[in-house]
């Protein structure tokens, strides 16, 4: 495809931003993340300092917090990511259709992959702002040891395959549905059963296995897990004890050396770049290229 | 520039547009004039890329729109009926924007706006907001934008729709520009004499199907086949009635002591040669005046005929 539309060049990018970041609005709802982020840590810190008094001057007390707290604030963020990214993808398209702008911008030279790249970075931008900024608060933890910059990165480059993923689903909707209120309840819907029904089903499946099998340990990790990223990140949280094939049973990736976490994020940004091409096709309104060859 | 042949488009079983063929030429304004619903602006975003045609072929300077739609796209400025604006967007930066969607360097995009808002008269409402822009501005604006590539073919549907008089005259001064600049021009409107200044061809589309298409002159000579002459005479009316009765222009005559309405078939020089007659016998003429003949009667004209040789 088009690569010269690349980031710097895609207008819509380009425009979207000049129009996000235009007045307060951005500046005070990332203000406002970091707050929330920032006191529910700190009430956190607090129950654990009083909870544990006894033995709060040795070493291991405040590495334990540590990872505690670096735990709490990891799945905080995550959970407030699944929840923020749908409302900035799924009124992408949805919307200028609504303002009547999508005939303006598709009569232009702009191809279809262009838009669709276009508004998933710049409707991103937002979430990534977000995850860029709370960097520095994830940093504090450092301060109490058991968390390495290793960890970290791994954490937050999670977030972004999740956030990209998730924002592909919104994406995808939003060509879909004619308004934005459709498509952003009908992502949110999706998400949410994509969440709770691979869970669902991978439990049963576990323990289906487990009681074909007879065995106790190492059952196969059911495949629906793979798309669900909160059983990623869980396996990031429990890097220090072997991650989730421990609790769950035998990863796919185990014989290449793949961590669930890396397979997990392969299978979601697959099932993201589809949604992304059906979003394409969905928006062109050519479809089919007409064959010159006549029929006899 | 712009080739139709035998254009279908169907909504499930509802046939918008109905086997059109048409021929617009470099430098041609082509008026589509027809009611609500008749398929102006169906046929308007086939020919737009926006949209697929159930059948036929639309070419622009000899492209398929169906096959490199990216190409026609560079070649054609759209405007369509309805369309709305960004909010938190200046005029400058709206202009840039869609520049930009045309592949343009901020050089041609800085340079073409500039050009471009002069040529609308929104010079001054550079740094505006868009949505804070009055409707006849946004539709100016619009056509701005859908010059911003200096295209060859121009689809505008109904681009002085909405507009109050003032709005219309000032749009069509515009157009009449675009004109001059020979850029060839596919222009919609629901009135007929809304285009008959602007354009050298005209369509008319009624119920998906094309009834009538030629050049504009055409259509001026049927309307000037149903001149009314209004002529006053001071006396002399016996005479003047037996000259008229001679006359095998003159199809129909009411006359009313002094004053007589004569239903002409003429040319204006014919006219000119009735006059001269009238002066020659001694007839004193005191008005000589011809009524201009309607588009409208000319439409509905054109209209029925076209349903009584197809039998509808
Ligand atoms: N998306 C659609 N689905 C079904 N029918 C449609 C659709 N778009 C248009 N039509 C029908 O096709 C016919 C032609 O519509 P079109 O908009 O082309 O007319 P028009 O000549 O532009 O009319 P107007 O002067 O009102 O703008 C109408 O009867 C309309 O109801
Ligand atoms: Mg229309």
């Amino acid at each position: 495809m088009n690569l010269k539309m690349g980031i710097k060049r895609n207008p819509v990018i380009t425009s979207e931003m000049k129009i996000k970041m235009r007045g307060w609005r951005t500046a005070l709802a990332v203000a406002a993340y970091l707050a929330v982020l920032l006191f529910i840590g700190f009430l956190y810190y607090l129950t654990f300092i009083e909870s544990s008094y006894s033995y709060r001057n040795t070493v291991n007390a405040f590495q334990e917090m540590g990872i505690q707290l670096y735990s709490m604030l990891a799945v905080l963020q995550f959970s407030l990511l699944i929840l923020i990214t749908p409302a900035q993808t799924a009124g992408s398209i949805s919307g200028e259709r609504e303002k009547q702008t999508l005939d303006l911008l598709l009569s232009t030279k702009i191809s279809s992959f262009g838009i669709i790249f276009g508004k998933l970075i710049s409707s991103m931008s937002y979430v990534l702002l977000l995850i860029i900024t709370s960097i520095p608060l994830f940093s504090l933890i450092f301060l109490f040891g058991g968390v390495t910059p290793g960890d970290m990165i791994k954490l937050f480059l999670f977030y972004i395959i999740t956030v990209f993923s998730v924002g592909s689903i919104g994406i995808f909707f939003s060509t879909v549905f004619k308004r934005t209120v459709t498509s952003t309840v009908i992502t949110y819907i999706v998400i949410f059963f994509l969440g709770l029904i691979s869970v669902i089903l991978g439990i049963y499946m576990i323990q289906a296995q487990v009681r074909g099998t007879g065995h106790l340990t190492n059952p196969r990790i059911p495949f629906i897990l793979y798309i669900n990223p909160a059983v990623g990140l869980a396996d990031i949280l429990t890097a220090e004890q072997g991650g989730v094939s421990q609790f769950l049973g035998y990863n796919i990736g185990t014989q290449t050396g793949l961590d669930f976490w890396i397979i997990n994020s392969i299978v979601m940004m697959t099932i993201a770049a589809g949604l992304l091409y059906a979003g394409v096709k969905k928006i062109n309104p050519i479809h089919r290229k007409k064959k010159r060859k006549k029929q006899a | 520039m712009l080739v139709i042949e035998n254009l279908i488009k169907k909504y499930g079983d509802f046939t918008a547009v109905d086997n059109i063929s048409l021929e617009i030429r470099e430098g041609d304004i082509y008026g589509f004039v027809g009611p609500n619903g008749a398929g102006k602006t169906t046929t308007m975003r086939i020919a737009a890329t926006l949209m697929e045609a159930t059948s036929g072929t639309v070419l622009v300077d000899g492209i398929d729109v169906r096959e490199d739609y990216l190409k026609v796209r560079g070649k054609i400025g759209y405007m369509p009926d309805f369309f709305g604006v960004y909010d938190n967007l200046k005029v400058d930066e709206y202009m840039d924007f869609y520049g930009s969607c045309y592949g343009l360097s901020r050089a041609e995009r800085e340079k073409r706006t500039d050009e471009l808002l002069e040529l609308v008269n929104l010079r001054d409402k550079k740094d505006s907001y868009v949505d804070t822009l009055s409707r006849g501005m946004k539709q100016r604006l619009c056509l701005a934008r859908s010059l911003i590539h200096n295209p060859e073919l121009l689809i505008l549907d109904e681009p002085a729709s909405g507009m109050d008089p003032r709005a219309r005259i000032e749009m069509k001064g515009i157009l009449k520009t675009l004109k001059g600049m020979k850029k060839t021009i596919l222009i919609s409107s629901h009135i007929l004499h809304e285009l008959s200044e602007l354009c050298t061809h005209i369509g008319i589309i009624e119920r998906g199907k094309l009834v009538y298409s030629g050049e504009i002159q055409d259509i001026m000579r049927r309307i000037t086949g149903r001149t009314i002459l209004k002529i006053e005479v001071l006396s002399e009316r016996e005479k003047a009635l037996a000259l008229f009765r001679e006359q095998p222009l003159v199809e129909d005559i009411y006359g009313e002591e002094n004053s007589f309405e004569l239903s002409f078939s003429g040319s204006d020089e014919d006219m000119a040669e009735l006059l001269r007659h009238l002066v020659l016998q001694g007839i004193p003429v005191k008005t000589f005046v011809k009524e201009e003949g309607s588009l409208e009667e000319v439409f509905m004209e054109v209209t029925r005929e076209y349903e009584l040789e197809n039998g509808n």
